[in-house]
Order: structure tokens, then sequence, then C-alpha cells
């Protein structure tokens, strides 16, 4: 039995991803593990004092964001795991794969105004994962 | 250094040290200045044995007074002088002749980015002089010279602020890199080539505001307590149950949180915590977030503009003009509330369609995971940390009457939170943001080298040909030009270079010497941050959460939103302004 790793963001974007995901998990019968990674380095680009936990704050979002792909998943008779990892989403998404034995890493496809990757950036990233931890990686 | 210090700090014998040294610094800062005049005029044996001796008061073309310049006397047509001195911080000089008979005197004076003077005194001074009297000169006004240190502190501001803007440097290094470069060229520079020295060491220290530093310390520490607790998160969740589910009721009163939390303590935390939950809480009810979350920014901006400590802009005016929390409270504060009900007028306009097609399927599970990111985590720090900050209100409010400055204040707050519910002080010193305080020195000391050759003079000169002499023209051209520089500028640098400009208009524009200008700085840059995504940093950080949660803020969805939101309380806070003053 595989295990499938998809990454998530929430909103809009990982919709598609995580129902296609979902889909993949019940049609292999793989495992489904969803991944948030809480990435606080936006922060460096201001200027004001920073005094607050914002990885915990990020944290129980990304937690609130994991339980509904959850559901969503268990509505369609696929029970998934879910885990947050703190720090840069490249090195948490290999860490993560490694840590969980992914077979199959799942990227969402950038879509137009709201992608954290462009086309090209996102290519970049599924050479490197697969390299980093010879598990098959698709962009759906 | 810090290391040292932090593990020494260990020792509990050194925690009263530590409670010592923070007192020892609240009495310094209450103490007042730094240096003073008096104590570096005292008399010489020449005055005391009844000797000549010359005073005067060197002033720029802004009427600031110069400090620093060289005075030498010289008699009788002699290379050498008889006497010497320096100039003070208010530009006051007193220098002491031998006895002696005198035919001609001639005071030379320089200084670094000034152009040097030789006033030869008139006979009947020198007669006086001769015959052992005292002569006070008129103030003399200097004539700033452009000198190649002057290009070195202009380009080395404007590349901090390009550095910050593209990203390319974190905004600490950046600003190091601007004091690098105008101590390195002052000293190495200056050997070579007296025209490239800008200012030593001790000079720029004297641009740094340490009252800034301590009330932005005491103040991280107060709210890293407070955050803490949980009761932004808790508040927020309590809108939602509150709420019913009727979201111009649950927007609205999450804008008052905002907006109160932003005024108190400071907009960035407060968009820190509430950013995410209410996100959470948009997505129960099936919303997008960021028709919850972009006004909530919006009024964080409008209610750190309402106080002193609202936000660091309101910390450096107030510091820098000597306002207290009162000043704020009563001539700014209502002004900010009249522009607050518009906006959520506003708002409720603009998003009319959004907030009527709420709905809630959320499961139980969902709703415990809600519950959980809005619960008081803990209660009894809580409670203290609660006491202890309505009694720095207290004092904030009251701190005119018994002379106690805010910086002490929050010192105050610190200490007592410190005493009283976080005693691990090494945690506690983790909280402090020290890269944005060393940001914040090194700032000032930028700033300060753009003051010392002459360019913040120019500017304000400028802006002074500009209005002329009227005072609604001052106020209309300061919010316009602090409202769209807002929105390209980090607000922070911008008060801090604007500072030193209003201090010279309050000279020349007759009726501001009410203080009126600062307050529309104040306006300028707090809802001038609004204008734009980067405009300030709670725009930054919440856009960040944002798209940390999938949904992205893009620059022109938020200026659809945010342009009519700043003409319309920008307005508002202008015409309060001229109603009040």
């Amino acid at each position: 039995m595989g295990k499938i790793l998809c990454a998530i963001r929430g909103g809009p974007d990982s919709r598609p991803t995580q129902e296609q995901a979902i889909a993949l998990a019940k049609e292999r019968g793989d495992e489904l593990i969803f991944l948030y990674v809480a990435d606080v380095s936006f922060l460096d680009r201001t200027a004001a004092p920073l005094v607050v936990d914002v990885d915990s704050e990020l944290e129980l979002m990304g937690w609130f964001q994991l339980a509904m792909a959850r559901e969503q998943a268990a509505a369609q008779g696929v029970e998934a795991e879910i885990i947050v990892r703190h720090g840069h989403l490249r090195t948490e998404l290999v860490a993560a794969a490694r840590q969980v034995g992914a077979t199959l890493i799942l990227l969402g496809r950038p879509l137009e105004e709201t992608a954290l990757f462009d086309q090209e950036s996102l290519q970049a990233l599924a050479a490197h994962l697969q390299a980093a931890t010879g598990a098959e990686v698709r962009a759906l | 250094m810090l290391n040292r210090f932090l593990s020494h700090a260990k020792k509990r014998c050194c925690r009263p040290a530590l409670i010592l040294l923070g007192l020892a610094l609240v009495w310094r800062l209450s103490a007042g200045p730094f240096h003073s005049s008096a104590l570096a005029q005292e008399k010489s044996p020449a005055s005391e044995a009844g000797g000549a001796s010359l005073a005067g008061r060197l002033v720029d073309p802004q009427g600031e007074p110069v400090h620093g310049a060289e005075i030498a006397v010289l008699v009788n047509g002699a290379e050498d002088p008889v006497a010497q001195t320096t100039s003070q911080l208010d530009g006051s000089f007193v220098v002491d002749l031998p006895p002696g008979e005198m035919e001609t005197v001639v005071v030379e004076i320089t200084r670094p980015h000034f152009w040097p003077v030789e006033l030869h005194l008139s006979p009947v001074n020198v007669i006086q002089l001769s015959s052992g009297g005292s002569i006070r000169l008129p103030d003399l006004e200097l004539t700033r010279r452009l000198t190649p240190g002057f290009w070195v502190a202009i380009l080395s501001f404007v590349l901090i602020l390009i550095l910050i803007a593209l990203e390319r440097l974190h905004k600490t290094t950046a600003a190091l890199l601007g004091v690098a470069l105008v101590l390195g060229v002052s000293f190495v520079g200056g050997a070579l080539n007296p025209d490239l020295f800008i200012f030593d060491f001790s000079r720029a220290l004297e641009y740094v505001h340490f009252d800034v530093i301590f009330l932005v310390m005491g103040m991280m520490i107060v709210i890293g307590v407070i955050e803490e607790t949980g009761i932004f998160q808790w508040l927020a969740y309590r809108s939602y149950r509150l709420s019913r589910g009727r979201v111009w009721l649950l927007v609205t009163v999450l804008i008052l949180i905002t907006s109160l939390a932003s005024a108190l303590l400071d907009n960035v935390t407060t968009m820190l915590l509430m950013a995410p939950i209410t996100i959470q809480i948009a997505l129960t009810l099936e919303i997008n977030p960021l028709s919850v979350l972009i006004p909530e920014v919006l009024a964080s901006n409008i209610g750190g503009t309402a106080t002193l400590i609202g936000d660091p802009p309101n910390i450096l005016i107030g510091s820098y003009a000597g306002l207290g929390f009162n000043d704020f409270l009563i001539n700014l504060t209502p002004g900010v509330l009249l522009a607050q009900v518009a906006f959520i007028i506003y708002v409720m306009v603009r998003y009319r369609r959004e907030y009527h097609v709420a709905s809630s399927r959320l499961s139980a599970a969902m709703l415990d995971h809600l519950r959980e990111s809005g619960r008081i985590v803990q209660p009894q720090k809580l409670i203290k940390s609660g006491l202890i900050f309505a009694v720095m209100l207290l004092l904030f409010i009251l701190g005119d009457l018994i002379h106690l400055v805010p910086a002490v204040t929050a010192i105050l707050g610190a200490v007592a939170m410190l005493l009283w519910i976080a005693t691990d002080i090494e945690e506690m010193l983790k909280v402090v943001d020290w890269t944005t305080l060393v940001f914040f020195i090194a700032l000032f000391i930028v700033v300060g080298a753009l003051q010392e050759v002459g360019a913040i003079g120019l500017i304000a000169a400028g802006l002074g040909k500009l209005v002329d002499s009227s005072l609604i023209g001052a106020i209309l051209v300061l919010i316009c030009s602090a409202t769209l520089l807002s929105g390209v500028i980090d607000n922070i640098p911008l008060a801090a270079t604007m500072l030193p400009v209003i201090a010279f208009l309050n000279h020349t524009v007759p009726g501001a010497e009410s203080g009126v200008l600062w307050y529309a700085l104040a306006i300028g840059t707090g809802m001038g941050g609004n204008s734009t995504l980067i405009g300030a940093s709670p725009n930054v950080v919440t856009a960040g959460i944002a798209e940390r949660a999938g949904f992205r803020i893009t620059y022109l969805g938020f200026l659809r939103v945010s342009l009519p939101a700043t003409a319309i309380t920008v307005a508002i806070g202008t015409a309060w302004l001229l109603i009040r003053f």
C-alpha cells in the first residue's frame, strides 16, 4: 500500500488538489496524508516590532485547514492523516515525505492570480522533490 | 555580548541587579537631557578673576541651534586665538578672554557643513571687552554648505529605503549598512578630506531617542505577556458566537476590537493574533476571509492612529515633540473615532453582497477546533496582566500631572510583569524583538546624518516656501504628502525624517505652535498607511498570513478597497484638525 502526501494551504486553490488527492487515494487504496507548512518568512518584510509567536498562530490555522480537508476525505470514505510542519515549504516537503515514507507527492497547479509558485518554479520544485525523496511527484 | 549578559543573568543574584539597572535607566530618562549647557558653562578662572567674556548663540537657517561649532577669538591681528570654545547643545557659547588691551577682536566660527564665519567686533564692543566687560552677541545664523558628506548622507538614506522596499536585505541589515556608510566615511574619509566628515559617535548617538527605544522595549514585554493569554483570539471567537451568523454584526465587532487593540497595544501584534482566527471564522461561515480581513487590517491602521502608543510613528512624534498620552487623547482620538464610524459604514456598503450569503454547515468537530483556537489559555496570567495594563493606562493618562514620561510607564509596566507574572527574564528577553530595536537605533543615526548635513533643513525650507505662512496650507500639504508617501515608503522612516521638518515649520508658520502639524503627520502616516498593500506593516503581515491560508491579497485587489477607505478617513481626520485647531 502506497502513501500519498498532499501539501495544502487551504483556500480555493487547494480544493481541486484535495479532491484529486482523495480520489486517487480511494482508487489506489493508498494512505493519504495532508500536510500544512507554517512558513513565517513573510515576517522579514516588515519594519515593525514583532513579539507574537506567529508560528503557533499559523499552526492553529493550519490544523483547522487540515481538519477541513480530513472531513472532506472522510465524507468520501477516505481516512486521512494530517501533519503540520514549521519552516520553509521546499525543505519541509522533503522532510515530511521522508518522515512518512511517501511514495507519491501531490502538488497543486498554480492558478493565475493566487499562485504561490509559477509553472516553471513548480516544475523545478517537482524535480527537486523527486531527486531528494525518490517518490513520484505529480503536479495536478 | 548579549549571550554573556543573559547567561550571567541566570544567576538569581543578578535579577535584582537587572531591576536596579532598569530603575537607574528610568531615573536617567526622567532626569532630562543627557547634556546640559549649564554644566558645560562653568566659569573659568579667567572670568572668575573678572576677565572679559563674549557670549552668543548659533542657529541654522531653520532656527535650530548649532551644536559643536568651534569658536575662536583672535585679538589684535594675531594668528593664534587667545581663547576657544565649542557651542553647546542649545547653540550657546561663552568665551572667556584674558585681560589685556585690545584694538581689534575677530571671532572665527567653523563647523562642518556650514560656511565659516569671521565676525569683526565693532569698536564699541572692543572697548567694552578691553575694560573687562562682557558682551552678548545677537543670535548668529550660519549658512549651510553642501559638502561631499551631504551627498553621502543622502545616498545612504535612499539606499536604505530602496533595499527595504525591494527586500534585498533585512531591514536592520539595511539600516546598519547606512550607519556603517555614514560613520565609515566620516572617520576614514574625514581624515582625508574634512568635507567628508559628517559626525562622530557621540554626536551620532545624540540623535538616538532612547526614550523611544525604552518605550518600544517596555511595550514589547507587556504585549509579549498579554498575547500569550489568548485574549485576542477569545474576543474574536466571542464575536462569532455573539453575531450568530450575522456577518455585518461580526465584522463590526471585529473592527471595533481590532481598532481598540491597535490603539492600546500595537497594530502589527493585533493583526498577527486576529488574522488566523478571523480566517477560521470566515471559513466557518463560508465567506471569503478577505472580505473580513481587509476591513480588519484597515481598521487596525485607523485605530493605531488614535493614541501615543498606537503605532511607531506616533511614538516617534510623541517623543520628538514632547507630546503626552493625553495630548493625543484630546487632540486626535475624537477625529479618529469619527473616521472609524465612517469607515464602518463604507465597509457595510462595499461588502453588502458578501455579508449576505453566509451560512455555516460545519461539523461539531470543526466547531470544536474553532473553539480551541479561541480560548483563554492562561486565565491567571490574563487577570494579572490585565490589572498591570490597567494601571499602566492610568499612568499614561495621569503621567503629565506627575512628570512621568511614557517610556518610564512602559518600563514600570514591563518590570511589574517580570516581577509578578513572568519571572523567567531569559524567556522575556527573547520576547523583545532586538533586531527591530537595533533598526530603530540605526535609523535614528542615519536620519541624524541627514539633519547634520542640512538635508532635512533643505526639505524644511522648501516646504516652508510652498506653504508660505498658511497654516491650512501646511496642514493640507503635510497630510497629503505623508498619505501619498506612506503608500510607498515604510511609515517609520518617513515619520522619523519628517519630524525635524515639522519642528522648523512650527517656528515659521503662524498658528503652528499649537502643535497641529504633529497630529497632521500622525494622520498622514497612520491612515496613509492604508492606501496600499505595502503602506504599513500590518498590511504586509496580514497579506502574508492570508497567503499562508491560500487566500492571496493582490496589490490591486487591496487598492480597490483601501483607496476609497483612505480618502474617506483622511478627509475626516483632516476636517477634525481644521475644526479642532
